[in-house]
């Protein structure tokens, strides 16, 4: 039922955040014409009223999850069901020179032993994957897993990025200590020659993992050439052509495999590829000749499935008389582990616009098990450098640190973010208090901003999304693409009962299964934006199906028929949604909607803002940071699950809390191994050290597509950190530049202070 | 988990038999004891469990002697709520046990359990580490390698620190305990529980084989008793010490009378100083006295490369501890 559209006239942008009520912040609408693809639903705008999107709609899938219904890939088992574990490398560097198997193969309850390193390969980091086993019980595959043989010539390694090669020499207190580079034509010197107010300093992160609360792994299980997996992946749809790739020679096409991922218990962009795990499992169960379950314990976990690497930092700039950032030079080193690569580096580029800028990154190797993407990669390590730089900028200039952003951000939307967020915090009082002289308890407040960028994966060729429409008066609506957790489920049930005026509870959402239409990777704040589009053009098109039905049996036309608050019909001529879908014969309406490219006209905001603010007290005795409260505010296109897009950005500060002040590995130099691959000794923060968390999820009409919405997953979680350690220099006076900011740090730089 | 006889004994004598054979442990709550079987950390043979015991040896009483009497068995849960840990007396005692990991942890681990507790250094709970710790290892790799969590006084050849929050407070007490071996019922001083030299080769306690601990004696406290326990940590959250004092002091009016400090979680055994809390004996309350006592608490500290915050923090503990302790109401 498509027809051709003609150009349609939107209103785009967004009322005045807090209601015109604070200065300087007024409603920002802009009329656009935007031309629809031919039979996609007509778009959404600032002045569309919504009964569901938008709203506090709860997770669709909470009770399943809270209730132990869902299904993780863990929890999946099948009579027979064999148990598998990887033998790792204990030797950080080396050469496999053998791998003698026979004996592990011989063991009673062991059904398949698989080498997953061919002699003479290198053994890059400990926990590299030499073989895998599968036996009847766990207890037998180590039993076997402790009888193979693997000999390794070792080398000598570094597992420490400060002294790895081409890492830069430091100096006092763990600045680099090393001349700049001449810039071209020598203009970042001459900005800075003419700077009223000059800083130069070095940050340093650590290591954070992951940490997903349900490991890497899954379940393989072959019907004669047919490979079904169960995975807890990001990926559906990649990583099942990665193991057709990498499993031809058993004579698997990518047609025969197929992937559930219907529960994910979290990634955060370690799950992206199989994995050598993932591969493993299928070896075996296809050697075994039955299923297989292989799941990673909690130290390979922190060990052999990525991180977001460490990094050391150093900026200089300068500001002119008026607090203008005119010159900014920024170098970074980052670890990629044994590849040297993924230590990269982000840094805000909205401060600097006027500016002669230079940005530089070396990437740095050492021998631990390389990183991966984790939610903004590099931005939360780049923005706790760039915005704790700035404000020791601002504090040498005079210029408090909202006033330095309001003078520097060259964004126009995030500008009404800081002067909401801050009278929302209460920054001016907070930034005012004086801590007593000799107080135990020093408080502080600090800010950053956000920044990301992805108005959806427009796919080539387009993503899909099935929506089907049952007799009974359910509604389908189906993606082959994964919710790791963050609502994917729950958007798509609401976008279905906005567009088909039902209730969210009409509709059951199922996600994660490679038979259903494909969809992108959870990555890059992807699949929101790229698939909402796809979910409401499904359900237009089963709409339509069903308005012609019903108009047919009202005799109305068509185009006067409905589908609004839980009726179909024109008019006085109604059918309840249930009646309505009666006419549907013994076969659904079947519609696929795919997701179209996005609009040729300009989006209202390209892309995503956000500013954080954090409260801070220090005891000063004991260096124990605390985190009191924060505050985020954040847009991402049109909001459609509320509940959920506000879980995204508290549970990003949360993260970030716990990369400020709790989470670092902690590496034996000697061995190469990692000392706290577990729960206890690496700290995640915990609910008793929680701040009190509020967010304000900024709504815009984008005008992108049909339904506007960008990316939410990674732009919380890059302000959050920065924001708590600008908190810790106003409360300290003093800035600590290295994360975590544990209490041995803290009482470092009280006790430099004095000094 | 390797496979091991699990022995429920019918009586504390049978448990006690079935301890003394080669390998095998006892088990209490076994909060931690599963965690190192499934990783293999720890292979016993047989596993006695003591909790078919519990009627007899768990619960919290006061003897007629005025003595509180904590059984073995007890969880951490039943101990905090008991109402004989409500007063100021006992409000170290209670404040140690409330702050012990998570409610759920709480619910379950018992009293000696959390005593006898294994180290939670990073090297001796590493299968890949061999270190001095039960002679796995020629030397010690914490004390050379990372030891931001490790001792800072009192070790010798180990630098593992003692993880019990109860240890602490208890001795601040004068606690005593009980053992049964075989149909050998001793008591002994609190103290003795832990090894005078605290080796790597030594256990983190000196029970015998098969010696089963069946309850913790507090003596009823003086008239202006008052105890106190802070910990310093990274998390509220569960998480352990980095540093924690133990006080038990005295009061006549605004006089401390006597006084006993323990450090906990800064060497490899719970750590009494007495020379520390003699300077309070006579004194009145004051931020200079803390001070001065805090100081003589780490006097001898020798921090390692990555520990030394531990001093500072260690101290502005023990401070507080005295503070609270001595705080008006």
């Amino acid at each position: 039922m498509s027809s051709p559209r003609d150009p349609v006239e939107i209103t785009v942008g967004y009322r005045a955040l807090g209601n015109n009520a604070l200065p300087g912040l007024q409603d920002r609408l802009e009329k656009r014409t935007v031309q629809p693809k031919e039979g996609d639903a007509p778009p959404w705008d600032a002045n569309t009223q919504f009964a569901y999107v938008g709203t506090d709609v709860d997770r669709v899938d909470g009770l399943a999850k809270a209730t132990g219904r869902a299904k993780y890939s863990y929890d999946i088992t099948f009579p027979g069901l064999l148990q598998a574990m990887i033998l790792r490398s204990p030797v950080a560097k080396g050469k496999l020179t053998g791998l003698l198997l026979d004996e592990a193969k011989g063991m009673p309850g062991i059904a398949a032993v698989v080498p997953l390193k061919e002699i003479g390969h290198q053994v890059r980091f400990v926990g590299d994957a030499l073989a895998a086993v599968a036996g009847t019980t766990l207890h037998a595959v180590r039993d076997a897993i402790e009888r193979i043989r693997a000999d390794i010539a070792a080398e000598e390694h570094n597992v420490d990025y400060i002294v790895a090669d081409k890492a830069p020499q430091l100096g006092d207190g763990g600045q680099i200590d090393e001349p700049w580079p001449e810039s071209k034509d020598n203009e970042i010197e001459q900005a800075l020659g003419t700077a009223a107010v000059q800083h130069t300093a070095t940050y340093r992160v650590e290591v954070q993992t992951h940490s997903s609360l349900e490991t890497h792994g899954g379940v393989a299980k072959w019907n004669g050439n047919d490979l079904e997996i169960w995975l807890s992946t990001q990926a559906t749809f990649g990583v099942r052509g990665e193991l057709a790739r990498a499993l031809q020679g058993k004579g698997l096409d990518v047609g025969s495999v197929t992937l559930h991922a219907e529960y994910v218990g979290g990634g955060f962009g370690s799950k992206f590829s199989a994995g050598i795990e993932g591969l493993a499992v299928c070896l075996l169960a296809h050697a075994a000749k039955a299923p297989v379950k292989l799941m990673l314990d909690r130290f390979e976990e922190h060990t052999t499935t990525g991180n977001r690497p460490g990094a050391l930092m150093q900026a200089r700039a300068g500001v002119d008389k008026d607090g203008k950032i005119v010159a900014w030079d920024w170098r970074s080193f980052g670890h990629g582990g044994f590849t040297g690569s993924g230590g990269s580096v982000a840094v805000p580029n909205y401060y600097t616009g006027a500016a002669k800028v230079r940005r530089d990154h070396k990437e740095l190797v050492i021998d631990t098990d390389p990183p991966r993407p984790m939610r903004a990669p590099g931005h939360p390590q780049g923005w706790f450098g760039a915005e704790l730089f700035l404000d020791e900028l601002a504090a040498k200039a005079g210029i408090d640190p909202l006033e330095f952003r309001l003078r520097n951000d060259a964004e126009a939307i995030r500008l009404d973010q800081w002067r909401f967020g801050a009278a929302r915090f209460g920054w001016d009082k907070g930034r005012a208090h004086q801590n007593a002289p000799g107080a135990r308890l020093l408080r502080g407040v600090g800010l950053s901003s956000a920044r990301w960028g992805n108005l959806g994966n427009q796919g080539r060729p387009p993503h899909g999304i099935t929506c089907r429409i049952h007799q009974d008066g359910t509604v389908e609506s189906r993606s082959g693409a994964q919710d790791i957790g963050v609502g994917l489920k729950t958007v798509m049930a609401i976008v279905t009962a906005e567009e088909l005026g039902i209730t969210p509870g009409h509709v059951k959402a199922t996600t994660g299964h490679t038979s259903d239409p494909s969809g992108p990777a959870s990555g890059g704040s992807m699949v929101t934006p790229s698939l909402a589009p796809a979910v409401r053009h499904a359900a237009f098109l089963a709409k339509q199906a069903l308005v012609e039905m019903v108009a047919k049996h009202l005799g109305v036309p068509m185009s006067e028929v409905q589908c609004k608050g839980g009726k179909v019909g024109a008019g006085t001529a109604q059918l309840s949604w249930a009646d309505a879908c009666k006419l549907i014969g013994p076969n659904p309406i079947d519609e696929r909607g795919t997701r179209q490219a996005n609009y040729d006209s300009k989006p209202f905001h390209p892309t995503q803002c956000g500013a954080q603010f954090a409260e801070v007290e220090i005891d000063r005795a004991t260096g124990v940071v605390r985190v009191l409260r924060m505050f985020g505010i954040q847009d991402c296109g049109l909001v459609i699950a509320k509940k959920q897009a506000e879980s995204q950005v508290l549970g990003a500060m949360i993260q970030g809390v716990s990369y400020a002040i709790h989470e670092q590995r902690i590496m034996d130099k000697r061995s190469g191994r990692m000392l706290n691959g577990d729960f206890l000794r690496y700290k995640v923060t915990g609910t008793q050290d929680l701040p009190e968390l509020a967010c304000h999820m900024h709504s815009i009409a984008n005008g992108h597509d049909s339904v506007g919405a960008a990316g939410l997953g990674e732009p919380p979680s890059v302000a959050s950190a920065a924001a708590i350690a600008n908190a810790v220099f106003h409360a300290l006076g003093t800035p600590v530049r290295h994360l975590p900011i544990t209490p041995d740090k803290v009482l470092a730089a009280l006790a430099s202070k004095k000094g | 988990m390797k496979p091991f006889t699990y022995v429920v004994p019918r009586s504390l004598q049978e448990a006690s038999e079935a301890g003394k054979q080669p390998d095998t442990v006892l088990k209490g709550a076994g909060v931690d004891l599963i965690d190192r079987m499934k990783e293999r950390l720890q292979t016993p043979t047989h596993v006695v469990n003591l909790l078919p015991l519990k009627d007899a040896l768990a619960g919290v009483a006061v003897e007629a002697n005025g003595e509180l009497r904590i059984g073995a068995l007890t969880t951490l849960t039943q101990l905090e709520q008991h109402t004989a840990l409500a007063g100021r007396a006992f409000e170290g005692l209670r404040l140690a046990t409330g702050m012990t990991a998570t409610p759920q942890v709480r619910n379950r681990a018992t009293v000696a359990g959390n005593i006898l507790q294994f180290t939670r250094c990073w090297y001796v709970r590493s299968e890949a580490h061999r270190c001095l710790h039960g002679g796995r290892g020629p030397t010690c790799l914490a004390m050379t390698g990372e030891n931001r969590f490790h001792a800072v006084l009192g070790w010798q050849d180990c630098v593992r620190v003692h993880p019990s929050n109860l240890a602490p407070p208890l001795l601040a007490m004068g606690a005593e305990y009980t053992t049964t071996l075989g149909d050998k019922v001793t008591r002994r001083k609190f103290a003795d529980l832990f090894p005078a030299e605290p080796r790597a080769q030594n256990p983190e306690h000196t029970l015998l084989p098969g010696e089963v601990v069946t309850a913790i004696h507090v003596p009823p406290q003086p008239a202006g008793a008052r105890s106190f326990y802070c910990e310093s940590r990274e998390k509220l959250s569960f998480d352990w010490a980095t540093t924690a004092c133990a006080v038990r002091l005295v009061m006549d009016g605004d006089t401390i009378t006597a006084a006993d400090l323990v450090l906990g979680a800064v060497a490899p055994v719970p750590l009494p100083r007495p020379n520390a809390a003699k300077l309070l004996v006579g004194q009145k309350a004051s931020e200079q006295l803390f001070q001065k006592v805090a100081d003589a608490a780490f006097a001898g500290a020798n921090p390692l490369a990555h520990n030394a915050y531990k001093l500072t923090v260690g101290k502005a503990i023990v401070r507080d501890a005295l503070s609270h302790a001595t705080r008006q109401s």
